[in-house]
This record gives C-alpha cells, sequence and structure tokens, in this order.
C-alpha cells in the first residue's frame, strides 16, 4: 500500500518534471528572514516556474497574494509554483513568517 | 521572537473570530446551549486535525503535486465559506424562535443537523490557521537553542494570550451593545470572513488555470492600497481585498454578496 503510494508519487512527480521541463524557470532562496533574489523579470505570456528553497533553519511561508501563490516550506526544503501567463504587472513576494523578506516579480 | 507572537495572535484570532462569535450567540440564547458541546468539540477536533495536516505540510507537501495542494486548499476555503453563509442564514432564521420550537420538538432535527455543520465549520476554521501555526511553531522551536526557546515559549503565550484577550473583548461587547446590534455587526463580519475564504478558494483554482480569469488583473490599485502588509493585508486577510482582482473571481465575490443579502432578507421575513 505504502510502495503503490510511493510509486504513484513517483510517477505524478514525472509527469509534472516533464511538463515543466520546458518552461523557464526562476529560483528564489529564502533564509530566516531574507529572501533573494528581490527582483525577478519574467516574459509576459509564456508559463514559467519558480522553484524556491528554504535555506534556513526556521520554516518560511511563500507568499504572494496577487500571484496567488501560498506556499509553506519546511527548514531544507524546495519546492516549486508554477505561474500561468499573465500580462505585464508587478507582483511583490514575500515570506510570511518574515514579513520583511520581500521581492518583486516584474512581468513585462 | 516579535514574530512568534504576532503570528500566534494572528492565526489564533481568526480562527477566535469564528468560534468567538458562535459561542457568543449559542451563550446568549438558552436553546442554542445544546450547540456548545458540538462548538468545542469542533475546536478540540481542529486542534487535533491542525497536528496532522502540519505534518502533511512538512512532509506530503514535497511529494504531492503543486495542483493536488492547491486542489486541497481551494476545496477547504469553499467549504467552509458555504458553511459560514448557510450558519448566518441559519440563525437568522431560527434565532428567535428556536427556543420555543425546541421545546415543542419542532426544531429538534434541524438543530441536531445544524450542530453538526457548525461542528464541521469549526472544525476547518481551526485546522485551518492552526495547521500553519503549527508547522511555524515547529520549525521554529527546533532550531531555537537553550535560553532563546525559554523566549520562544513566551512570545507563543502572550501571542495567545493576545488572541484569547480579543476573543475576551468579543465577549465583553455582547453584553454592552444590544443583542440586536451585536447579532447584526457579527453577521457582517462573518460574511466578511465567508467572501475572504471564496476569493482566497477561487484564486486558486484561477492560478492552476481551472477557472479562467477572464481579465486579469482587471485593475491594479495597489498604489493606493497594498495588499501585502498593512492595513492592505489585514483587509485581503479578513474581507478579501485584492489590489489586482481577477474579473471573474470579482463577479463571484459580487454574485456572493448578492445572494447573502436576498437570502437573509428572505430569512428575516
Amino acid at each position: 500500500m505504502a510502495r503503490s503510494g510511493a510509486l504513484a508519487a513517483v510517477l505524478l512527480l514525472s509527469a509534472v518534471g516533464a511538463r515543466a521541463a520546458d518552461m523557464p524557470v526562476f529560483k528564489i532562496t529564502i533564509r530566516d528572514g531574507t529572501i533573494s533574489p528581490t527582483r525577478i523579470e519574467a516574459p509576459a505570456g509564456t508559463r514559467f516556474k519558480l522553484e524556491i528553497t528554504n535555506a534556513g533553519k526556521s520554516p518560511a511561508e511563500f507568499e504572494s497574494i496577487s500571484l496567488r501563490k501560498e506556499k509553506v516550506l519546511g527548514p531544507g526544503v524546495t519546492s516549486f509554483v508554477v505561474v500561468n501567463p499573465t500580462s505585464p504587472a508587478q507582483h511583490v513576494y514575500f515570506d510570511d513568517f518574515h514579513p520583511q523578506a520581500k521581492g518583486v516579480l516584474v512581468i513585462k | 521572537m516579535e514574530q512568534v507572537l504576532f503570528i500566534v495572535w494572528r492565526e489564533s484570532v481568526e480562527a477566535l473570530l469564528v468560534v468567538g462569535i458562535l459561542y457568543a450567540w449559542l451563550r446568549a440564547n438558552p436553546a442554542g446551549r445544546p450547540g456548545l458541546r458540538y462548538l468545542w468539540g469542533g475546536v478540540a477536533a481542529g486542534l487535533a486535525l491542525s497536528g496532522v495536516l502540519a505534518l502533511l505540510i512538512l512532509g506530503v507537501a514535497t511529494f504531492l503535486s503543486d495542483d493536488g495542494q492547491q486542489y486541497f486548499q481551494a476545496g477547504m476555503s469553499l467549504v467552509a465559506a458555504a458553511l459560514i453563509v448557510q450558519m448566518v442564514y441559519w440563525m437568522r432564521r431560527h434565532g428567535r424562535t428556536l427556543k420555543r420550537e425546541l421545546e415543542s420538538g419542532l426544531a429538534y432535527n434541524v438543530a441536531r443537523a445544524n450542530w453538526w455543520r457548525l461542528f464541521l465549520l469549526v472544525t476547518i476554521a481551526v485546522a485551518r490557521e492552526g495547521s500553519e501555526t503549527v508547522v511555524f511553531l515547529y520549525g521554529t522551536i527546533a532550531t531555537a537553542q537553550g535560553g532563546e526557546l525559554l523566549h520562544y515559549a513566551m512570545a507563543g503565550t502572550v501571542g495567545l494570550a493576545a488572541a484569547f484577550g480579543t476573543f475576551w473583548l468579543l465577549q465583553l461587547s455582547s453584553r454592552f451593545v444590544t443583542w440586536r446590534l451585536f447579532f447584526r455587526v457579527t453577521e457582517v463580519l462573518l460574511l466578511l470572513l465567508a467572501g475572504s475564504l471564496l476569493v482566497g478558494g477561487l484564486e486558486k483554482l484561477v492560478s492552476i488555470g481551472t477557472l479562467p480569469g477572464l481579465v486579469d488583473p482587471l485593475w491594479n490599485s495597489s498604489a493606493l492600497l497594498d495588499d501585502s502588509g498593512g492595513l492592505g493585508k489585514l483587509l485581503a486577510d479578513f474581507a478579501g481585498y485584492r489590489a489586482q482582482p481577477a474579473l471573474s473571481v470579482l463577479l463571484a465575490w459580487l454574485v456572493f454578496w448578492a445572494a447573502s443579502v436576498s437570502l437573509l432578507r428572505r430569512a428575516a421575513r
């Protein structure tokens, strides 16, 4: 049961991986109240991936209200969110557990 | 350290807002007494579920697909929003006459079915906010060293105390304002919260492409009122304010308020 669950998870992951492989990827690192980079520029009208790593010792919640993304990350965890095509805009992202850590994603 | 305090307070208040309003209502209405057991049962179940959800977030989240998590969160928000509206409607409908109806046995089944919905609502409200608090505290405490641990524990306790202080103020206000006014104000608060849950849930669906945004974003008012910090963030969390809303979500929000108002008008008759 557990094994088939793990297998399903792996299959699901590789399916997601295959679909996501050709997307541009932007990496974001959160570390105990700092977030880097603080500015990302992405092209409008294309799907892209934000790969978020929590390199700190405390948990983080990557959040962007205008991008409609929220993701809780335990210490040492790397995860990703996929952003669907949008028109040119500026989106603030931050660590909701350390709100002073902010960055801006510019789509143009 | 002040982060521990602030986050414990903020996550607790959102859950306590729902619990507090229902508690004040059940207490003020003699017929509501039987519901208190379901209320506290829901709190207990919500706390237990918080732990389980926190483990899932910490452990399984990396294995679950991004879309899967979004669907789950969207589902929780939308169910909670529907339950709040249903509860407000039911209170409006049966509030005044509940005691008499219960005594004559007419409302017994209605009441019992609704106590279970109340249980579910409270469970979701507590679990939603509680799981994040657990994740946050778990990681923070795990990295604390020696003396820090005491400070964190203190900050957490103060945060929780502040949340209960807020809860107490809510209960106090029910004693000083008239019952009618209290009822009106809390109805609006609950509906605002339900609207915010609806917006949050639908936006999850927009962000994974299940629901079209139509015109997205429709406008950008972040220069006027930024939703990522301060008052704007507070309004975003409690009332569903968005600086860059999608047209479809805005339409759903308008339909939500039109439907809620007409539903409550009908219930009052």
